[in-house]
């Protein structure tokens, strides 16, 4: 061991500072193992089994003095324990007067009873007031979890995904049953969707409502990839997700997709912390496509009828176009309570993530603070909470840069006598890559204060005033490349976004007990202002002079003018709501709540909403006849109905008629005949809108069945729901019943028409151990989920537009009666015939492929998402492995549709072995839109495996000033199993057509990175 | 504490006062109606401004085009205009309901339709109280109205009825339809504007769209059957179309190819053209530059202004050439065919003839120079191997001491065997084999000129688009004749129209001695090619059922294309409303 030590130093002196590192965690994983060694002998820790037996009786109380029963009495080291009767009332035989009985009860904290002489005890629980471990913020409030009626499910820091985070859905992807987040591609904080309990609405109003610490985020626009990345994953606390009608109808007409309750961390009772966390990751491309190399390909050109143009060089451009991405983050938080009196949480963040492309990085800079104040014994109680973040985003020319990667003759050399090649009138990547820039700079401010008081005992009254500001300012510009036309003129495209979210709520809540019965009471007021705004110019023609085009002076010409667009807009929101919770003796509880929302994007005959739901809840291992039960530590059933409504996706004043007079593209008309320019045009009247004043929120109507367990002394605990949600008055953008409209398509709730989601969503947690020195944490969850259309009066509904040369107006979802969102409808691809082009199922059986040919070929959306995970504790060392997945999707590979065809190939253009798998197919053979390019989805992603050692700083000399110190090794993405052969399954880059949303398409998707983290945690 | 309670709500009161809110919506960036219009011009210009769209190549143009025996558009090398199969489709009359060019041309007639109507709303009541200016409008639109019916009923079979924007339309099918055409237009062709021709409708085109509706009435009646074309129709046409060429107002252009320049706007044989400036990025040249080939720039001027290797002629609309002129190149023998304006100096022309078609036999010999303003391309239906500018690598023209040179066109597009090695070479066999759908084959049509104010060869033309001009006047009336027996005077009219063409005197068609339906037939594809008549006058000459290259369908239901699936869809709500055309 000495030995090693020295060779260690020794090393580091003469090495560089990653062999220290090395050598440190070398010694850091040895010597808390030598100093064990010699313990497992000691006879102190050996249990000498007594005769003597003594019997101890007591009553089990809560900080209010209420009997507390189903309390669990343990004696200490021993599995020797009972529980409190229903008046909190106990009796135990112990060992002996040495004996140290444990008192434990959900939602208190742990106390520790020497027996002594004493023959009765009388134990007051302290409520554990500050611990979330078991209690969930529900909306305006929270709760004890065994009052929760409602189908809400619960994650806190040490559950998170770990690695390079950007927001709060990769914090979540397969942590929670029946929440399926899907990132839209791997650039660093790409957009995700994120869908709970299924797809309810055709447009793109899908997303969960996000309420930050009380503050309810408004979904609009904000001009960047994910609105989400604006909050420090490092400073949330938990995130609750409220999945059924119940627990979400109190957030009324925004509430139908669920809810994402994210809480920040707070100052912790009696700790005063600083922690320090200092990351650094590399990012590779976890899986490259399998093009042809220059060998391959200058036999395969040739091989299906082109002549090949050979330049000489052996590229792989994926290896050109693609880096190592280092990614940075450090974190820095402080956090305390004062005379518990005031408390305190502060954090700086810088991360600074790259991706795998060139000119793709996200930095954010984030900073909070959370403060509470209370005064008058606890009566009035003020929070605080203000984060303020800038984010800095480059983005590549994503598109581009896939296509080229891919499709680019690999026998042209990237350079040519040390500068880029010129490739036949095409741009090389390389030069696109000096010339091109899309810099994106958020900044945002999220605060807001709400003070409460309890005005008399049980009554209290908050205020919650908060503000959410965000200013987006987005320069995507090429300088001008005189070296290829079309090209030497640069572009800029500037776009300003200025979001402004203002919230004033007001609730009175009044608890009261009385023998066994409970009522808490909530009603409240809410207003809720969200304004928008942008501004877009676009110039052209700008000099060659070294200067970025955005910083340059430009003249606007006639050959190249400056365009200008703006666009702005209010949505208010005004609601009453309340709720009614009623517990009998915490064994039958249930919760009422009603939200009456009105909305300014309604139609002026429908302003308001009404949002009623009931739930039902039956504590069963609270039940006398359950008190001998030795199986059950928690029984609970769960039942819930409610309707909730949805108004996102519908946009603003659509309910409006609107005219405008414009000179645009076919509304003027040279009426005078004399006309030399646009300013002698007249202006023409057109209709912008056909109003809609009957408008409304789409509703949507669930029932849920839940039952909670926990058993074998809480080993295993569990949840399993049933849910069935249907959404009717569903908004579209339709085609107008009378062909002879302003618009030919209008704002309009389709009637009859619904989209059912019904599943079962199951999650279930076993934590052991093995001896002393291992524990573990072993479980997952699985959710399945049934989508369908019905009464649909359209026959099909396509979206998802297919693109490129010969694609115009081609689809490829389509949803119809019978079928689920997401549904790929096209033809189905049988092979190639002899003429060597490819042959499609006559569906209409009429001997022509037309699209009448046409099918449903499955869906991209999974039936089935399931999660699993491991976390093994090992003396200091910690394992976690999660893994995710989900199946029965499809994903069209869009990518090969356009890119990996023999046609391709035959012009010089490089594919995969896909484009040749027909020998006689002919080069001019359609790559047409069909089951050909269709793949399955499923897969098996190893998400993330981190491994981490806590280390005692006492043993490196530390032990006065730091409190704990944990290394860890985080792999994300580590293994992906699925048959997908693009780069990821994990995809949604379609186009929607008229709104409605499509699911799994690839198109030139930013490709996943695998990325290694090693981080450093410090806490003083 | 009942105190503090009391000071409490009064305290928080102003909070829940503040935010009351009625709900009601801001605009921040639109008003309600615009400020900035003058009622008169702010009605009408909509309504003709959109007729250029409705027109457009990808919506009713291509829809009546590529229909006929006189376009195909196949799937250009795989990877061009294959668009979802839609002009596949079309050309093969196996429409379906769901097929986007049939949506397209149906949404773009619709919406101009209520555009009109919105028109006639605002100046109704303003003619009603007697302003001058707003009646004449007012007969403009009711004009428009009619005619865009008459665009429906041609392709649906149908029009939709409708007085005031709150009622539901009224769908008139048959004679109903017809009669509802005829009022309005009946209505106003004894008040409206006589002198305002081309850019607006006046007292002519009036009675050109009177002349068309009972040219076809026989068709419209009864569009699946036989027509039974009636002498009190043909009299009818006989008379409007006499009215216009009476008037002494137009004249047929000696240089037919004049008919479709950038300065057509002052062409005398024009009677209702849609007037382009180059001022709006939509003022197309979509009819130029369509069928063009990919790889030709016909304007060295602009370096992006290339064709698309959209639709070719057939070969059996090119056989009905040949079929009139025998052994003689109806290039030379038909002002109408041809043009030729790229004139390729002695040596130059001897140096190609000399070679391959191969890039790889050129020399310094195998190009000429010119200004790029004074090049541009031959007209009219475009057979053989192109000249043009050239690319380099860096994609700009090849330029010589005085301008560009000009050399046969490299083929850069598709999958062909001539791609990068080879010429531009039209070929005379389009179809949708594989060969048959190289970016090279079939003839083209470069009837319009490719605009010299347009940048890129599909915007800010200024070529007015010829919606209705004398010749089609004369070909109206001597075929009411021919019907009616009169087939002297069809004859005359015939030979009128033919005989005028007289710019260049050697490619003057000569005078037809006499004429059947037949002859007439191929006259009006001769004079009227690609100008969106073909599909309408093989119906009422019942050939439309016939086979041509890739078309063998002959199921009468197809002459009326099927109503978009959405529409029907949408109202479905309302029975029987708007039922789908029989057979789809």
């Amino acid at each position: 061991m000495k030995k090693n030590n020295e060779y260690c130093i020794y090393q580091s002196k003469r090495y560089s500072k990653l062999s220290l590192k090395i050598c440190l965690a070398f010694l850091i994983a040895f010597v808390p193992m030598v100093g064990t060694y010699g313990n497992a002998e000691n006879p102190k820790d050996l249990k000498i089994q007594s005769a003597i037996q003594k019997t101890i009786s007591g009553t089990i109380t809560d900080d209010d003095g209420m009997p507390l029963p189903g309390a669990n009495i343990v004696e200490k080291g021993t599995s020797n324990g009972v529980q409190t009767d229903f008046d909190g009332n106990f009796t135990i035989n112990v060992s002996d007067e040495n004996a140290v009985l444990v008192v434990s009860f959900v939602g208190f904290l742990n106390q520790e009873i020497e027996v002594g002489n004493q023959n009765s005890v009388a134990v007051q629980l302290m409520s554990d007031a500050e611990s979330l471990e078991e209690v969930v913020v529900t909306g305006y409030g929270s709760q004890r979890k065994s009052d929760v009626t409602g189908a809400i499910s619960s994650i806190k820091t040490e559950d998170f995904n770990r690695g390079v985070v950007a927001n709060p859905g990769q914090l979540l992807q397969g942590k929670i049953s029946g929440v399926n987040v899907t990132a839209t591609s791997g650039e660093p904080g790409a957009a995700q969707n994120i869908i709970i309990r299924g797809i309810g609405s055709l447009r793109s109003g899908t997303t969960p409502l996000f309420v930050v610490d009380g503050f309810i985020i408004d979904n609009s626009s904000f001009g960047v990839t994910n609105p989400l990345n604006f909050i420090n994953p490092q400073d949330i606390a938990s995130i609750d997700v409220l999945k059924d009608a119940s627990a979400a109808a109190i957030y009324g007409a925004r509430a139908a997709n669920g809810v994402i309750v994210i809480t920040t961390k707070k100052g912790t009772m009696g700790k005063t912390e600083m922690n320090l966390s200092v990351s650094t990751a590399m990012s590779n491309i976890s899986n490259s496509v399998d093009v042809f190399s220059a060998a391959e390909f200058r036999n395969k050109v040739p091989s299906v009828g082109g002549t090949l143009n050979d330049f000489g060089g052996n590229t792989n451009w994926q290896d050109e176009l693609m880096r190592t991405g280092i990614s940075k983050n450090i974190n820095f938080s402080m956090s305390g309570n004062v005379n518990e009196k005031f408390s305190y949480y502060t954090s700086l963040g810088v991360d600074d993530q790259s991706g795998i492309f060139n000119n793709s990085d996200l930095k954010r800079y984030s900073g909070r603070l959370n403060l509470n104040q209370k005064a008058w014994d606890g009566r009035l109680n003020i929070d605080m909470n203000l984060t303020a973040t800038r984010n800095v985003n480059n983005r590549p020319n994503i598109g581009s840069s896939v296509i080229d990667m891919l499709q680019l003759n690999p026998t042209i050399p990237v350079y040519t006598n040390g500068e880029p090649t010129v490739i036949q009138d095409l741009l090389n990547p390389i030069v696109r890559n000096e010339i091109y820039t899309n810099e994106i700079v958020n900044n945002r401010i999220l605060a807001n204060f709400a003070p409460s008081l309890e005005i008399i005992d049980g009554l209290t009254y908050k205020l919650n005033v908060g503000v959410d500001y965000s200013s987006t300012n987005q320069d995507m510009f090429e300088n001008p490349y005189n070296e290829l036309e079309g090209y030497e003129d640069g572009s800029l495209y500037n776009r300003f976004t200025l979001n402004t979210n203002s919230l004033i709520e007001n609730t009175l809540t009044y608890n009261y007990t009385q023998g066994d019965q409970n009522v808490i009471l909530l009603v409240g007021h809410s207003y809720q202002e969200a304004t928008y705004s942008h501004k877009i110019y676009e110039s052209e023609g700008f000099s060659n002079n070294g200067i970025e085009p955005r910083y340059q002076d430009q003249i606007s010409s006639d050959v190249l003018p400056t365009t200008l667009n703006g666009s702005a807009f209010i949505n208010e929101q005004q609601s009453y709501f309340g709720r009614v919770n009623y517990g009998y003796a915490n064994k039958y509880l249930v919760t009422a709540t009603l939200r009456a929302d009105g909305s300014s994007k309604f139609g002026a005959n429908n302003k308001y909403g009404y949002f009623p739901s009931v739930a039902l809840g039956w504590n069963i291992s609270s039940e006398d006849f359950m008190s001998d039960n030795e199986t059950f530590s928690n029984l609970k059933l769960r039942a819930s109905w409610g309707q909730t409504g949805n108004q996102d996706g519908i946009p603003s004043k659509v309910s409006l008629a609107s005219y405008k007079d414009t000179k645009g593209e076919n509304d003027t008309y040279p009426l005078s005949g004399t006309e030399s320019s646009i300013d002698d045009y007249p202006f023409g009247t057109v209709p912008v809108r056909t109003p809609n004043p009957n408008l409304q929120w789409e509703v949507s109507t669930q029932v849920n069945v839940g039952l909670d367990f926990s058993a074998f002394d809480s080993k295993l605990s569990g949840t399993i729901d049933y849910f069935n949600k249907v959404a009717t008055d569903v908004v579209l953008f339709a085609t107008s019943i009378d062909p002879i409209q302003p618009t030919a398509s209008n704002w309009t709730n389709i009637p009859d028409m619904e989209i059912q989601n019904s599943g079962i969503e199951i999650a279930l947690n076993y934590n052991g151990s093995m001896g002393n020195d291992i524990t573990y944490d072993i479980g997952g969850n699985v959710s399945s989920i049934d989508n369908k259309v019905a009464n649909s009066p359209f026959q099909i509904l396509t979206t998802g537009a297919a693109t490129g040369a010969g694609q115009t107006g081609a689809t490829i979802n389509g949803y119809m009666n019978g079928e689920p969102i997401g549904t790929f409808y096209m033809k189905e691809f049988i092979g190639i015939g002899s003429d060597g082009l490819s042959q499609y199922r006559d569906v209409v059986a009429d001997g022509e492929s037309l699209d009448n040919d046409r099918a449903a070929q499955g869906t991209a959306l999974p039936n089935m998402i399931y999660a699993f995970y491991l976390n093994l504790n090992y003396k200091s060392f910690d394992l976690g492995l999660n893994f995710n997945g989900v199946s029965g999707n499809k994903i069209f590979n869009h990518t090969k549709m356009s890119l990996f065809s023999t046609s391709q190939l035959g012009r010089n253009l490089n594919t995969t072995d896909f484009a040749t798998l027909y020998p006689n197919e002919d080069n001019s053979n359609a790559n047409e839109v069909s089951t050909r390019y269709l793949e399955d989805g499923s897969y098996l992603r190893l998400n993330n495996a981190t491994l981490g050692y806590t280390l005692d700083p006492q043993i490196i000399g530390l032990g006065d000033f730091v409190q704990n110190i944990r290394l860890s090794l985080t792999g994300q993405n580590l293994f992906v199993i699925t048959d997908y052969s693009g780069f990821d399954p994990e995809v949604n880059t379609g186009s929607d057509i008229g709104g409605i949303q499509t699911f799994g398409i690839d198109r030139f998707t930013y490709p996943m990175p695998k990325t290694i983290l090693f981080g450093l945690n410090a806490s003083f | 504490m009942k105190n503090k309670i009391k000071f409490i709500i009064y305290a928080l009161s102003p909070l829940f006062l503040l935010n009351c809110t009625d709900l009601e919506e801001e605009r921040l960036d639109e008003a309600a109606f615009g400020e900035q219009a003058e009622t008169i011009s702010g009605a009408l210009a909509p309504a003709y401004g959109y007729i250029s769209w409705t027109w457009r190549h990808t919506n009713y143009y291509g829809l009546q085009l590529i229909t006929s025996d006189e376009a195909i558009l196949p799937y250009r090398g795989g990877t061009d205009w294959y668009d979802g199969g839609k002009f596949m489709a079309a050309h093969k009359h196996t429409i379906t309901p769901s097929n986007s060019l049939v949506g397209a041309g149906w949404d773009k007639i619709t919406t101009n339709l209520s555009r009109t109507l919105s028109a006639i709303e605002v100046l109704t009541p303003l003619s009603e109280a007697g302003n001058a200016e707003a009646s004449g409008a007012l007969y403009e639109m009711i004009a428009l109205r009619a005619y865009l019916n008459m665009l429906m009923l041609d392709g649906w079979g149908l029009v939709l009825q409708k007085e005031t924007s709150g009622v539901l339309s009224t769908v008139l099918r048959g004679q109903d339809a017809i009669d509802n055409i005829e009022s309005d237009l009946s209505s106003v062709v004894d008040k409206i504007n006589s002198n305002r021709a081309p850019g607006r409708i006046s007292q002519s085109a009036v009675w050109g769209f009177l002349a068309r509706l009972h040219l076809n009435a026989a068709v419209y009646r009864d569009p699946y059957g036989t027509p039974t074309f009636t002498s009190d129709d043909m009299n009818k046409v006989i008379e409007y179309t006499s009215n216009i060429i009476s008037s002494n107002k137009f004249s047929i252009s000696p240089e037919y190819f004049d008919l479709f320049n950038d300065e057509n706007n002052s062409n005398p044989e024009l009677i209702f053209a849609l007037d382009q400036r180059g001022v709006l990025k939509r003022e197309h040249s979509r009819w130029a530059y369509w069928s063009l080939a990919g790889s030709w720039f016909p304007r060295p001027e602009h370096p992006s202004a290339d064709g698309t290797d959209g639709p070719a002629i057939t070969s059996d609309f090119y056989q009905t050439w040949v079929d009139a002129y025998g052994s003689t190149d109806p290039a030379e023998a038909d002002a109408r065919f041809y043009q030729k304006n790229t004139i390729i100096p002695a040596d130059v022309l001897a140096d190609f003839e000399g070679r391959s078609n191969l890039l790889e036999s050129e020399t310094e010999n195998s190009y000429y120079c010119v200004e790029p303003t004074e090049f541009e391309i031959d007209r009219g239906i475009i057979r053989g191997v192109l000249w043009g500018p050239r690319k380099g690598s860096n994609g700009k023209f090849d330029t010589c001491d005085t301008g560009v040179k000009i050399m046969p066109v490299k083929q850069r597009k598709g999958n062909g065997p001539d791609r990068d090695v080879g010429y531009v070479n039209h070929t005379r066999q389009v179809d949708f084999t594989n060969e048959g759908s190289y970016h090279n084959t079939g003839y083209r049509v470069a009837k319009y000129q490719f605009s010299r104010t347009s940048p890129n060869g599909n915007n800010y033309s200024s070529v007015d688009l010829v919606l209705m001009r004398l010749a089609e006047i004369y070909l109206m009336r001597a075929e009411a004749k021919l019907r009616n027996g009169d087939s002297g005077g069809a004859l005359t009219d015939v030979n009128t129209v033919r005989s005028s063409r007289n710019a260049r005197p050697a490619q003057t068609p000569a005078a037809l001695t006499s004429l059947n339906l037949e002859s007439m037939y191929r006259e009006r594809g001769f004079e009227l090619y690609w100008e969106g008549f073909r599909r309408t006058d093989q119906i009422r000459f019942g050939k439309y059922e016939d086979s041509w290259t890739e078309k063998s369908d002959s199921d009468p239901n197809n002459r009326l294309f099927p109503i978009p699936q959405k529409t029907v869809d949408a109202a479905s709500g309302n029975d029987g409303f708007l039922e789908q055309n029989q057979g789809y």
